[in-house]
């Protein structure tokens, strides 16, 4: 039981906690960096908390009634913190025994759906074109996580994540999997849903998309349901594609993975302030291009490279 | 110790025998019902005393006619695989049975003389193809089977369209057992006999003598089986058949009777053809069907605006996913007998989950519609409100069919497609193939998303609240809703049941999947451990972080206010701005419009000296009536109704018949 509780429980506290509070600090510096690259001050970077504690204590306006659309922003944020123990985020992932890959995209795919039926259930028509296109843009993107990790799992023959960095590390960089990398990092636009594809959210036309019925602390718990879901994604594409340098040193990796995974949200963050948006067509056959030459790293992997 | 064999015989005989009883009562519609309801419970009570039977002993074959003059006997017996079936059937039958009692009140002009007796008849062939060891009463049960459920699908005598779309699954499935047939023939005139060992055997030696002859035989039985089980193009008769079928009858037809042709399937791959190398190339065919059949098959059920005809090409995108995994499984027998246990526990579990979740689906359609009369999305909004049981057992089988976790769909899903990636690291075609699979799973979900969006999410209008079905029709749904969520997080004891009959029908053992844990849950093992799944483990994580998070929600101890729905300022009634299912993904399905190819089937043109000559009315009947009209219009003329006019022939005859006799006389 003791035993359980120290190679189980633990890491899976420090991985909730990881997310949970790490994510809001990660989203704060990505507005500090907008702003710079706006030329404007810009927020602090704790505002993000701010943000959180203010919806948190506001007024819970509610357009549908019903247990479960109550339960729904607790559900979705749950799955992703579920999502994030069975990551691994510097360190093995604790709940490794309970999912491979697949599970792994499943429940990334549960947490959009609870979203989605929120929008739904919302009743508002705009939270239903924002449903639509948000699973439009899984539609598009989900392809290409899939065939980014299998080419892990080809590689290191095993589906588990655990496995595939494990390979990772003793293997060395290549080709195969550095395309794989480049698609993941690709997707992560989209999952992270920032410019040029926040076209499920898009404020400017559909004033938030699946969220807009939500306020106080369901919408603090979608928000944060969504900073935790590209911070999450970050540290799996840093952990399956670019592993290295492993050190040896638990505490040290972890704060190695932790700035490889500040660069990488940076760079979204710059990809982000410099585009406009696209529409959702082109969005699609973007991420389907995307894929398609994303094959090409099964093809390096079947050859061996 | 329970006489297997015996059960089964009884429950056929008492479907037989129940079949006539409710027909004497048809003309009391709900009685008829309810005796139908009971013979099937007790038919099905016995079906599962036989499959617990066949779990835990062997079961012995039992003949009970012989016609050595064919080579043929009417012999039966349940290995593990036919129970799993039957376990299906003897389910699903039961629980539309109960629903279909308050369902066919909405059928006024149609007498239930032509459902509850004729879905008896339908359940007891269904229960006979499964159990029969002999290929000539295989196929008479099997065509007593289509014809009845041909009947069921026509139910409705005044609808055109289900006329129509009967036709075509009448025509469709007969040009499948004609296969069938002729491949059992061929068989025959080699070895004289019908029984599946012999057929087993006579395989087994001309894919070595006159391997040409054997592949065409297997390519004919293969057609047969995969046109009963909607695998694309052959189940091109399901998605006109499903939705005209009464809902009960979809959840049979979609839940069972399909299944029959996986069943089919199952026996002829592994259990006929098991040890000849050939089996990896049909593997390869299997699989591809399978990928083509769920690919064309969910992509059109993308496009679908009937709820019912939507759910009928989700069965083809199913039943795709059923066959990727049989063709990994065939692809993997010869060469890696664990891999190909995976993909293979994974296609047979698949088919029981799919029972539950998609009679599910079809009940709640059905429910819509008997208390709506719709089945046109564009139309439906709002009724999670007023119909709350309906909306949950739908919503709870629509996550199960788009492979949410931890619900049922997922972990069979997850068996498929973790085959076909493992297999895909031998032959990477098959890595491709998962890779499809998963991209569909979620096509999957975003049907089924337009399907609670559209249906039950949202508003209600005001001004139309319809009530909730009545509980007859309730408990089967959440019946099924049960066990789409317990088999889900229990997949271990299905899968060991799954297990047996793997190991009993292609006699290896099956060393992929380790299901003995309950908490440890599920793991996959090529070599070494590969992959995992826990639903227990992952349940209780979710639980417990959607706690914290639910605390997090009301540490702020935040007031809840119901407000109405914020339209930018505007005031709008729900149903004018609601958002309809045709509207939903239309860019992406725009990118797929050609994947189903329709076209209409120009009727041939009916040579005119031919319809001349067989237009009987015309030369024969019309004349005919016509001359005997004119004879008798002159007959009647002399009757003019006046007295002195009759005296006047009566004198008139005397003199005629005094002359002649005169004349006669001399």
């Amino acid at each position: 039981m003791t035993a359980s509780f120290v190679t189980v429980f633990l890491p899976c506290l420090l991985n909730v906690v990881l997310a949970l509070f790490l994510s809001p600090l990660c989203e704060g510096i990505m507005r500090k960096l907008r702003a710079a690259i706006h030329s404007r001050l810009g927020p602090p970077i704790t505002q993000p908390y701010w943000d959180l504690l203010k919806l948190l204590g506001k007024e819970d306006l509610r357009s549908t009634g019903g247990v479960v659309y109550a339960s729904l922003p607790a559900l979705t944020l749950g799955s992703l913190l579920l999502l994030a123990t069975l990551v691994p985020m510097g360190t093995a992932a604790p709940l490794a025994f309970a999912g491979d890959m697949i599970v792994v995209l499943y429940v990334a795919t549960m947490s959009g759906v609870l979203i989605m039926l929120a929008g739904f259930a919302s009743a508002s028509p705009y939270a239903s074109i924002g449903s639509s296109r948000e699973m439009m843009m899984l539609l598009s993107v989900e392809p290409i996580l899939a065939i980014a990790l299998s080419v892990g799992a080809f590689k290191a023959k095993t589906l588990a994540l655990g496995g595939i960095v494990n390979w990772q590390v003793q293997n060395g960089p290549s080709i195969s999997m550095a395309i794989g990398g480049v698609a993941f990092f690709l997707a992560l636009q989209a999952l992270a849903g920032k410019l040029p594809f926040d076209i499920a959210e898009a404020d400017q036309e559909i004033m938030g998309g699946s969220l807009v019925e939500q306020s106080g602390p369901r919408l603090a718990l979608f928000r944060w349901a969504i900073w935790t879901k590209q911070l999450v994604f970050a540290f799996l594409l840093v952990e399956v594609f670019f592993p290295w340098p492993r050190v040896g040193i638990p505490l040290l990796d972890l704060t190695i993975t932790m700035l490889k995974v500040l660069v990488v949200l940076m760079l979204v963050a710059v990809i982000d302030v410099v585009n406009p948006r696209l529409r959702i067509d082109q969005a699609m056959g973007y991420f389907m291009r995307v894929a398609v030459s994303s094959l090409a790293a099964l093809a390096f992997a079947v050859i061996g490279k | 110790m329970i006489n297997v064999v015996r059960q089964v015989e009884t429950s056929i005989v008492i479907l037989i025998v129940g079949s006539f009883v409710s027909l004497l009562l048809a003309r009391r519609r709900r009685l008829c019902g309810w005796v139908s309801f009971a013979i099937v419970c007790v038919s099905s009570v016995s079906i599962w005393l036989a499959v617990v039977g066949a779990v835990t002993g062997p079961s012995h074959e039992h003949a009970i006619l012989s016609v050595p003059q064919l080579g043929s006997r009417l012999a039966l017996r349940v290995d593990p695989l036919s129970a799993i079936f039957l376990a299906i059937v003897a389910l699903i039958a039961l629980l539309s049975t109960l629903y279909s009692i308050r369902y066919m009140d909405h059928y006024v002009r149609d007498n239930v003389a032509k459902f509850f007796p004729v879905l008896l008849l339908c359940v007891a062939s269904m229960i006979g193809v499964l159990v029969t060891t002999d290929f000539l009463f295989f196929l008479i049960f099997w065509e007593s089977m289509t014809l009845t459920s041909y009947f069921l699908v026509t139910f409705e005598s005044e609808n055109a369209a289900s006329q129509r779309a009967g036709l075509k699954y009448f025509i469709i499935t007969h040009g499948a057992t004609l296969c069938m047939v002729a491949a059992a023939l061929l068989l025959w005139r080699t070895s004289g006999s019908f029984s599946f060992e012999a057929i087993r055997q006579t395989l087994s030696e001309l894919l070595n003598t006159r391997p040409f002859l054997a592949h065409s035989i297997i390519f004919l039985f293969f057609l047969g089986f995969a046109t009963k089980a909607g695998i694309l193009p052959m189940g091109d008769w399901l998605p006109d058949a499903h939705p005209v079928a009464p809902s009960g009858m979809s959840a049979t037809l979609s839940g069972a009777l399909v299944k029959l042709g996986i069943y089919g399937l199952v026996r002829l791959f592994f259990s006929f053809l098991v040890a000849s190398p050939s089996l990896s190339i049909w593997g390869i065919i299997l699989a591809l069907a399978g990928t083509g059949s769920l690919f064309a098959g969910t992509l059109t059920a993308l496009r679908q605006i009937d709820t019912k005809r939507l759910m009928a090409f989700h069965t083809i995108g199913q039943i795709g996913y059923i066959c990727l995994g049989l063709g990994t499984g065939a692809y993997c027998l010869p060469r890696y007998p664990a891999l190909a246990s995976i993909a293979l526990a994974g296609a047979i579990f698949h088919a029981v989950n799919h029972a539950c979740f998609k009679s599910c689906l079809f009940l709640g359609a059905g429910s819509v519609l008997y208390r709506t009369g719709k089945r046109d999305m564009d139309k439906l909004g709002g009724l999670a409100g007023p119909m709350p049981y309906t909306a949950g057992t739908t919503t709870i089988a629509s996550l199960s069919i788009a492979g949410v976790p931890p619900f049922n769909g997922f972990a069979s899903k997850w068996l498929i497609v973790a085959g076909c990636i493992l297999a895909g690291m031998r032959f990477p075609l098959f890595l491709v193939l998962g890779l499809v699979a998963l991209f569909i799973s979620l096509v999957t979900l975003a049907s089924f998303l337009k399907v609670l969006g559209a249906v039950f999410l949202g508003k209600a209008d005001e001004n139309f609240r319809p009530e909730e079905v009545p509980i007859s029709m309730i408990v089967p749904q959440v019946v099924l809703a049960a066990l789409c969520i317990l088999l889900g997080i229990f997949p271990q004891p299905v899968l060991r049941f799954v297990g047996s009959a793997i190991q009993g029908v292609t006699g290896i053992p099956v060393s992929g999947v380790d299901a003995s844990r309950i908490w440890g849950g599920l793991s996959l093992t090529d070599g070494s451990p590969v992959a995992f799944w826990s639903p227990l483990a992952i349940l209780a994580a979710l639980a417990i972080l959607a706690l914290i998070s639910y605390a997090l929600q009301r540490v702020g101890g935040a007031r809840v206010r119901s407000v109405p729905v914020w339209y930018c300022g505007e005031e709008h009634a729900p149903a004018t701005v609601r958002y309809p299912a045709s509207s939903f993904y239309l860019p992406f399905k725009h990118a797929f419009q050609g994947v189903y190819p329709t076209g209409k089937v120009h009727v041939p043109k009916f040579p005119a000296l031919l319809r001349r000559v067989l237009d009987f009315d015309q030369w024969l009947y019309a004349p005919t009536v016509k001359i005997i009209d004119r004879a008798a219009d002159r007959v009647s003329r002399t009757h003019v109704g006046t007295p002195q006019i009759y005296l006047l022939w009566i004198v008139i005859g005397a003199i005629v018949v005094t002359g002649i006799l005169l004349w006669v006389n001399g």
